[in-house]
This record gives C-alpha cells, structure tokens and sequence, in this order.
C-alpha cells in the first residue's frame, strides 16, 4: 500500500501522526512529512484510519 | 433570474446576540441547513450563511476568495490587523511557520506536567463543597493561567486577567455603548499591558512564548513591538474563551448524559476519542470571511465584498459528512471534524487545546467522578462563538 499526501491541502491538524506516528511522521512545525512513501505492512489498517481522519482530505492510498 | 436567487437563498431575521437555552440554536442551525445551503441574514449589515460542510471547507481551503482581512460580520473594513489571524498568503505563511514548532504537538506534549498541576490545583480548591459553576470556578480559570505560565507571568495576575476577559469577551453592562465602550477599554489595557512585557522580555529574555516570538524571523527582519502586540492580544481572545467554552459544553453534556460519564470514568483510554466528538457535537465557533470576488454557492450568487459566515457547527453537524450528525457518540472512529477549522487558518492552538481538554477532564474525573446538574438550572449560550453562560453542577461530598 502506498500513501500520497497533498502537502498543500496539509495544515497540520495531526490526525493522521495520532493513528500512527511512525508511519506518518510530522516535520518540526507539525505538519505532514512526507509526500509519498510505502505504508509498512501490518499498518494498512492505521493508514486507513488516518486517511479517514484527515479533516483536509489531503491523504489518498493506493494498493 | 433575480426571483430565482431569492428562492435559492432564503432570506432570514435573527440577532445572533439572543441567549437562547443550551441547544436551541444549534437546532436552529440544523433547520437553516434542511432550508438551504446559503441563507441570509439581514441582520446588522447582512450577511450570507454557509450551512453545509462540502461548501464550508471548500471555502476554509480557498482563502484568497475567503479572505480574513475581516472576521467579524459586524465589521467588514476592521481597523485593526489580528495576527496571525486577519493576514494573507506569504505573510500568514512565515507567521505560521514561525510559530508552528512552538504549538506543535511535540511541543504541547512537553507543557503537560503543568497543565496538570493547574488543572488540578483549580479543581482541589472546591472539590469538596460538593457543588460549583463549571464556567466561573473552573472553566475560565484554568486556560488564563495556562496562558500566564506560557507567557511567563506570575500566577498572582490571575484575577486581573479574568476581569478583562469578561469586559473584552462577555459583554458586561447596562447597555450597547456602555459594553462597546468598556470592551475597548479592556482591549486597550491588555494591549498596553502586553507592550510592557514585550520591553521587559527585549530587555531580558526567558523561554515564554514573548520572548520565542521576539526571535522570529520574517525575510531577514524581524517582527515589530506594533506586531508583536498584535499577536499577544489575538492569542488572549483566541485562547482562552474557547477552551473554556467547550469544557462547559462537555462537562454540561457529561452532567445531563449519566451514560457517556460513567463509560469515561471506566474507560479513560476512551478519553481522546471521545474528546473530538465533543469537538464535533458542540462546534461552537462561527468565524467569517470576506468574499474577493463574486462567486456562486450552491447556485446563490454572493457579490465580491460580502461578509460570509462558516458556521464549524453547520459542518461538523451536517448529516451528509457524518452518521447521526445530531447524536454524540462518544466512540465516533474515524471522526475528521473540522471544530479546529480547516485550511491555512486551522486553529493554531489546537493540539494545545486538545491537551488542555483531555487534561482537565481526567483530573475532573479522578476527583469528582459522579455529578449532575443542579435542580432548576438553565444553561444559556448565544449564536455567536459564546459557549454556555452557566453551568451549575452538583455532587455528593466523600
Ligand atoms: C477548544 C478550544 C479551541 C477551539 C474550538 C478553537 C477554534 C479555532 C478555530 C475554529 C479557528 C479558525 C478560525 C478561522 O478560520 O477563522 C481558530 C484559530 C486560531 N486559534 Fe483556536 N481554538 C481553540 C483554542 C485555541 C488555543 C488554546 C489557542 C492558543 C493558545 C488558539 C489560538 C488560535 C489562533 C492563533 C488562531 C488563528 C490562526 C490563524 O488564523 O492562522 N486557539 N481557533
Ligand atoms: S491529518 Fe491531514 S492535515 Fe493533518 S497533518 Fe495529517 S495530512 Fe496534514
């Protein structure tokens, strides 16, 4: 599973880093880190979770 | 084409200012909502109302349509410039990245231990007189000192804080001049009280958020006392009503839902979870927006130049984005509200306030985990950001 975030939509609310903060990490400032990156198997379902939580709608999962 | 508008916009009369008991204007804003997707208010100089979440976070996410270079309805062309809040693009951008790693949720996790010392010293000095106003004993106590301590002022200014905040937020007084004319007093000693500390801190440096804020850079200068002052006073009115706020609703939903409490009371873990759905249930913040051009909503035209109300409870009550938009479940997973707002504005204390909440409601609990609402009381809250006026609970003493 892969997950894309649109850091222009990101205005760090952090809900995604509260439903797994390894996977989705924050820069300094407590926005969204990364843009793209491989979701670590065994953390699909945080990463849906997080999707779903995003109140900007800014992350997006592929399989 | 004109007779379409009006039907495709209905045309309302409402003071936003009236108390109305706890929940009747958030029903209210739920049949404005059934109505249509804009209304209009006639009110003071009239203004457009979003009512629907899809409209209303388009909106928060397109700021140079929806600009905040006014933010209050009553007052499309402020003299004053709220920072961060009523600044744009670049300048809003290099505020908040300056300011962001102090209000990040790294950084908030670190102020906890104090956060729970004051949470717990206000709640002990009337934990056993078996009854309180959750409002006036606790509520609005707790974030003033939070604020004191991150601004690195003695705790001894408690009082004096709480006496401008009800001037500045709760419109004491007889009458309209009376109340506009105390408010500007208060703002204006705040405002000179806030210079004051900014010199001391130019002069000798700590680690409170004055003196962070006196290094911040902006293209190689850096901010000014006028902009510094600014920024202060914006955080006093931004962070303190608001938390109070929604610890009132909570502990208001908390007292009259026997249910909810006694789950948060046997389930602590719950506790964050159930934290953003009162965020979500009790929404009560209504900012606006001034719109730059002339757009259409949901197929009502709004000229360039409007004021435009978003309503966080229209959306976060919407039944389009959420199940049961109307019911508190306090196990609502995932839950992406918007009571923060959303877009570049998003509520820069958040995680901060999120803390504060989560903080006070365990210490609430461990010390008086069984309440109800005292016999009689009515509990009544405005159509304006107000939060409830009262909230009188009682317990049994152990
Ligand atoms: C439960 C408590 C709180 C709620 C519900 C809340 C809600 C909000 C909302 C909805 C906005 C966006 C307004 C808009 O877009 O027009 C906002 C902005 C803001 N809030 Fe909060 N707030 C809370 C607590 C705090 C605290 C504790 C602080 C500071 C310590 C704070 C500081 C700010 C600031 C500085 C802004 C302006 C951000 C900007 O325009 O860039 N808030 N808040
Ligand atoms: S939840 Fe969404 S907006 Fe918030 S930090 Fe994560 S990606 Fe950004």
């Amino acid at each position: 599973m892969q997950a894309h975030i649109d850091l222009n939509r990101c205005s760090g609310h952090a809900r995604c880093a509260a439903a797994d903060e390894e996977v989705f990490q924050l820069d300094d400032v407590g926005y969204a880190l990364r843009a793209e990156f491989d979701v670590p198997s065994g953390a699909e379902q945080a990463a849906r979770l997080a999707a779903a939580s995003c109140p900007e709608r800014a992350i997006t999962l592929t399989d | 084409m004109q007779q379409q508008a009006v039907e495709q916009c209905p045309v309302h009369t409402y003071s936003p200012h009236e108390p109305r008991p706890l929940g009747e204007w958030n029903a209210f804003f739920d049949r404005l909502r059934e109505e249509a997707p804009v209304v209009r208010n006639t009110f003071a100089g009239g203004y457009f109302v979003l009512t629907r979440y899809e409209d209303i976070l388009a909106a928060y996410q397109d700021p140079d349509t929806y600009s905040s270079e006014a933010v209050t309805v009553m007052d499309p062309d402020p003299a004053h410039r709220w920072i961060p809040h009523m600044l744009g693009g670049e300048e809003h951008r290099q505020w908040r990245r300056n300011l962001g790693p102090a209000f990040s949720p790294r950084a908030v996790s670190g102020l906890d231990d104090r956060v729970r010392q004051r949470a717990g010293e206000l709640i002990d000095s009337f934990a056993d007189r078996g009854s309180c106003d959750v409002m006036t004993d606790f509520a609005f106590r707790f974030p003033t000192s939070i604020f004191l301590e991150l601004m690195g002022l003695p705790s001894g200014e408690l009082e004096r804080f709480m006496d401008w905040e009800a001037d500045i937020l709760h419109s004491r007084g007889p009458d309209p001049a009376t109340i506009a004319r105390q408010r500007t007093a208060a703002l204006t000693a705040v405002g000179d009280y806030v210079s004051s500390v900014i010199r001391e801190r130019r002069a000798d440096p700590g680690e409170d958020l004055v003196s962070q804020a006196l290094q911040f850079r902006f293209e190689g200068r850096t901010a000014t006392d006028e902009e510094l002052r600014s920024y202060c006073v914006f955080m006093f009115m931004a962070g303190l009503d608001t938390v109070a706020a929604q610890l009132g609703y909570i502990l208001h939903h908390l007292a009259t839902h026997p249910e909810d409490r006694r789950r948060i009371v046997d389930e602590p873990e719950l506790l964050p979870v159930a934290v953003e759905e009162f965020l979500r249930a009790y929404s009560f913040v209504i900012p606006a927006r001034k719109v730059k051009r002339d757009v259409e909503v949901a197929g009502c035209p709004i000229p360039a130049g409007s004021m435009v109300q978003l309503p966080l409870a229209m959306a976060t009550r919407d039944a389009a984005a959420f199940e049961d938009a109307g019911q508190v479940r306090i196990d609502r997973t995932p839950n992406n509200h918007i009571a923060f707002g959303a877009g570049p504005h998003r509520c820069l204390g958040a995680h901060l306030a999120r803390h504060e909440l989560q903080i006070a409601l365990t210490e609430w609990h461990r010390r008086i985990p069984e309440y109800r609402l005292a016999e009689g009381a009515v509990t009544r809250e405005t159509g304006r950001s107000s939060g409830p006026d009262t909230v009188p609970v009682v317990w049994d003493r152990q």
